[in-house]
């Protein structure tokens, strides 16, 4: 029987929502508050399916998922501003843009068939779920 | 078909477990659970999701009551302040958080029926959860089904229990 298995991540960055093909004026009005720049304490869940393993009972290597994430998004991420991190240029940094981007990011080193979901928490009220798709 | 709703109830129990495969000699144990092979323990949280029409009458999925009852002698009376790694259910098992939750399922499905069972979901610590719903009929894996059910992280220290140290 399958299990999914979600990890819970932290990081903190900077950001602004910004849309570089619009004035100033135009992104102050569009994302108010939102295009000062700012910053969050980040949570990242990562969710992962499988099977656990008859003998040692573990559906994921969390270590090496641990690992993955770590290189590949929270050491990038981490007390950095969005805007400026190489693997997230072109992309509108709000919730769902992130959870999207980190998606993109962890696919091809999770395996396709094996991740299921990327939330970004970007605050106790806000949280936005990517699973992939169109 | 009338629409569903789902209620969840949370639960805690604290339980001790370990690492260890009884087939394996010490230091294969120690090469591949570190230090998880020493008996430990965690404050879990299970939160348990019923899915059903609201019922006309009491305006209800599933009337809290019972669902407590049920989990609490199933369930809570057996795993808390227990070792887990001597119950029955684990013999030849890792009581990994994977499997705990599947013994949960598989203690619960019997008594709550799996047409009203929809999710077992346990917390190891806030930082690691795993999900158990039931298989969907045309046996395709049940995670494909995509029902989220959220709840708030249980507070509490995280602490970093199978991943980095």
């Amino acid at each position: 029987m399958n299990v999914e298995v979600t990890r819970v991540y932290h990081f903190s960055a900077a950001h602004r929502l910004e849309n570089e093909a619009l004035s100033g004026d135009a992104n102050a009005a569009l994302y108010g508050v939102c295009h000062r720049p700012h910053g969050h304490n980040y949570y990242l869940e990562v969710t992962v399916a499988g099977r656990p393993d008859p003998v040692t009972g573990m559906a994921v290597d969390l270590g090496r998922l641990d690992e993955t994430v770590g290189r590949a998004v929270l050491d990038r991420v981490d007390h950095h501003t969005l805007e400026g991190v190489d693997a997230l240029r072109g992309v509108i940094t709000t919730g769902e843009g992130l959870a999207r981007a980190f998606w993109r990011i962890l696919q091809p080193e999770v395996g396709a068939a094996t991740l299921r979901r990327v939330t970004v928490v970007e605050t106790a009220k806000n949280r936005f779920d990517y699973r992939g798709g169109a | 078909m009338s629409a569903s709703a789902y209620s969840t109830r949370r639960f805690s129990f604290s339980a001790a477990h370990r690492y260890w495969v009884e087939a394996w000699s010490a230091a294969e144990n120690e090469r591949v659970f570190g230090r998880l092979t020493a008996p430990h323990g965690h404050n879990y949280t299970l939160d348990v999701t019923i899915r059903g029409p609201i019922d006309a009458q009491t305006g209800m999925v599933i009337d809290l009551g019972e669902l407590k009852r049920i989990v609490g002698e199933t369930v809570v009376d057996r795993f808390d302040h227990a070792d887990l790694a001597v119950d029955t259910l684990f013999r030849g098992k890792v009581a990994t958080t994977e499997n705990i939750a599947l013994a949960v399922w598989d203690l619960l499905a019997p008594k709550l029926g799996t047409d009203r069972l929809w999710q077992v979901r346990v917390w190891e610590d806030p930082t690691l959860y795993v999900d158990v719903r039931g298989e969907a009929p045309s046996g395709e894996p049940s995670s494909s089904r995509g029902v989220d059910v959220r709840g708030e992280a249980p507070s509490g220290e995280p602490s970093s229990s199978r991943g980095r140290e």
